[in-house]
């Protein structure tokens, strides 16, 4: 039987398993318009169905070393999550519009509820990823999940929020941490030095295109052009300075996350198993900006292709550096983890995409 | 029964370990038996098959959790084709580009049908079911929220602020059947007039709590109560049609769509188109509060000329302030006046 002969992990060297991603932009397409029309018209009820489908489609193309990944989010208990979730932000908003008291009330409580939704969040899109039949878990607990998003977030606004890359860092290792493959344990080493020197370079080059930009605005040919209307002039001066700092965070953030998210994986592992990416600057700010041409130009029609390429260059960076075989993982076993705090992020929008 | 001779290449996970098993797939008589690494037998009424996608893995669940993975799709999609197993109607949507453009029209027309017509009517249902009791105990501290930041205390003379107030209290409000639209109660709601002097110029509005502010600044631009009479009558107009709950609910409603629509993207692209579909809203209640402050004015035998004084003051105002064309929250001066003008002959 020579077609499916045994294939022993352990025979072979360990070679770096590059992660595959199968998704293309065409069939992206098709399962998000259809999952957009359900959407509308069952006033939004379908969007649980939906983000499982599309979830479901993403894991199963993602392969990595002759398996795929597998997503097992429940449609109703998301359901649940989103309309506990949708009622509580109808009420802050509600709440924020008539009365502000009301509004900074209803924040503080969110504000205190949020490391504890952030926490059940983790379990549960852990528990719901599964790879080569051994599901995810995530073992932080609510204590740490509070000085990790409250208290340290909070101390962090006595140090002019100096402490940030710190915080980030203590935030990224809690994450990794605490996350598990069945009985193996995923850590993380990555230095407070390393997590400064990546602010550090971004807020060099943020700080330098805004003086380019103000050099330009208030001394360049935009300023001559727009002189000629002196009455105008300082107003639009300063609207052209805002937009273009605006413009400049919406350019760069997307390389900002990109580069913590290589930072954080560099410095992960499972077990013995060492992760690594190997995403490079020049590639990724042409994906990035070819991305936002064409949705631009396409009206919103590109963005689930667009969506694909940046998975695509994302994921494909990824590779598994196994030490010895990837056959002895082991399931663990527990209860099943409710919805939530799932659907609570997905309304109040938190991201965790990294 | 068809005997299935042919089969598929197979990897099996059993769920409890990692352990990658190479299997072969074949079905018999419904039931379908992995041979290879692992050996096992099941009826094909147990098992769950994963849906289509092109280039993606196929997966094969057990009861139990175990499952197995099968990457060689035509093979795969030739054995469910004898087995009798049909996609669901939503993947064979997704796997047909005819569907796909028939769902993309369906979708365009459905969103702008909604924006158009099912979200406002919607809306106005819902802030005129909400008891105005409700809205006004919410929107109570406002007001004061205000106070101290952009208002000061009104520095008109109290008997001067008591005229104004008495001549509005005077006023007919407008018929019902006189409102384009029909406005389901044609009682006017009640109103509180307070003046205060302010940090942003000539300005009136409505909030929710039932007080309409006027700031000195209007008084003093207007020079004319008539036409300060049109500005409370603008202002009743919103409290009367409810506004501020319309435009909170088609505010929630238009975000919720944006993220939905481009949140994949990224949500500070969804926030602006968001903004933009606003607006078109602000302006038609800006111009339902128009109608309102025509219907009201014309009731009371006050000459729209009034009225439209306020826009072209307003617009001299803005011209002199110098401030850039922008996508705007109100109608565009001019074509305020030429409503009012229109609905004077």
């Amino acid at each position: 039987m020579e077609m499916y002969a045994y294939q022993n992990e352990q025979a072979r060297p360990a070679q770096p398993q590059r992660v595959k991603f199968h998704a293309t932009g065409g069939e992206y397409f098709r399962i998000w318009i259809v999952n957009l029309l359900l959407t509308i018209v069952t006033l939004g009820i379908y969007s649980a169905w939906a983000k499982v489908r599309r979830n479901q489609y993403f894991y199963a193309n993602t392969e990595l070393a002759g398996a795929s990944f597998e997503y097992h989010g429940n449609p109703r208990a998301i359901l649940k999550g989103r309309i506990v979730a949708a009622l509580m932000a109808g009420a802050y908003g509600l709440a924020g519009h008539y009365s502000p008291k009301g509004g900074v009330v209803v924040a503080l409580v969110l504000a205190g509820l949020s490391p504890w939704l952030i926490l059940r969040s983790l379990q549960f899109r852990l528990y719901n990823t599964s790879y080569r039949g051994i599901r995810f878990i995530f073992a932080g607990q609510t204590r740490d999940a509070y000085t990790v998003y409250l208290w340290r977030p909070i101390m962090n606004g006595f140090t002019l929020m100096l402490a940030t890359p710190f915080v980030y860092q203590r935030m990224k290792a809690w994450q990794h941490g605490e996350s598990r493959f069945g009985t193996a344990r995923f850590s993380f080493d990555a230095t407070v030095g390393s997590f400064y020197n990546l602010y550090a370079a971004f807020m060099l080059v943020l700080v330098g295109c805004t003086g380019l930009l103000g050099v330009l605005i208030f001394s360049g040919p935009v300023a001559a052009s727009v002189a000629a209307n002196t009455a105008m002039a300082g107003q639009a001066k300063m609207g052209f300075m805002l937009l273009g700092v605006y413009a400049l965070l919406f350019a760069l953030y997307p390389f900002f996350t990109s580069f913590l998210q290589k930072l954080v994986w560099n410095h992960t592992r499972l077990e013995q198993h060492q992760f690594s990416s190997d995403m490079r600057l020049g590639r990724l700010a042409f994906i990035t900006l070819t991305n936002y041409l064409a949705i631009i130009c396409t009206l919103g029609l590109f963005l689930p292709f667009a969506k694909v390429r940046a998975m695509r260059y994302q994921l494909e960076s990824m590779s598994l550096q196994p030490q010895g075989s990837l056959d002895d993982f082991v399931a663990a076993s527990g209860a099943p983890v409710g919805a939530f705090g799932e659907g609570m992020a997905d309304v109040l929008d938190f991201d965790f995409s990294l | 029964m068809h005997a299935q001779a042919e089969g598929v290449a197979a990897v099996y996970f059993d769920g409890r370990s990692s352990r990658l098993h190479q299997v072969l797939l074949t079905v018999r008589d419904g039931v379908a038996y992995l041979e290879g690494d692992a050996q096992r037998a099941c009826a094909l009424g147990q098992l769950r098959v994963s849906e289509r996608s092109r280039h993606g893995a196929r997966k094969v669940t057990f009861p139990d959790g175990a499952y197995l993975e099968v990457r060689d799709g035509a093979g795969f999609a030739r054995l469910l084709q004898e087995t009798g197993h049909r996609d669901s109607w939503v993947v064979r949507a997704q796997q047909s580009w005819r569907a796909v453009l028939l769902a993309a029209g369906a979708t365009v027309l459905v969103l702008a049908l909604g924006y158009a017509y099912l979200l406002p009517a919607a809306a106005g249902w819902m802030a005129e079911a909400m008891p105005v009791s409700l809205e006004r105990r919410l929107g109570a501290g406002v007001l004061e929220a205000f106070d101290g930041r952009v208002f000061l205390p009104s520095a008109l003379p109290a008997p001067r602020q008591a005229q104004l107030r008495a001549a509005f209290a005077r006023l007919l409000p407008p018929d019902a059947e006189a409102l384009p639209g029909g406005a389901q109660s044609g009682n006017a709601p009640d109103w509180r007039l307070v003046f205060r002097r302010s940090r942003i110029g000539p300005n009136a509005f409505a909030l929710p709590s039932g007080e309409i502010v006027l700031t000195d600044e209007m008084v003093a631009l207007l020079q004319d109560d008539q036409a300060v009479m049109g500005v409370l009558a603008h202002e009743l107009g919103h409290l009367h049609r409810r506004h501020m709950t319309r435009r909170i609910i088609q505010g929630a409603a238009v975000g919720a769509g944006t993220a939905l629509l481009f949140g994949d993207a990224s949500t500070l692209l969804s926030t602006l188109p968001a903004l933009a579909l606003d607006m078109k809203y602000s302006r038609d209640a800006e111009r339902e509060a128009d109608d309102y402050a025509i219907a009201m004015l014309r009731r009371n035998g006050i000459a729209l000329d009034h009225l439209a004084r306020v826009f072209e003051r307003l617009r001299q105002q803005d011209k002199a302030g110098g401030e850039l064309p922008y996508l705007s929250s109100h109608p565009a001066s001019a074509e305020r006046i030429a409503r009012i003008r229109a609905a004077g002959r």
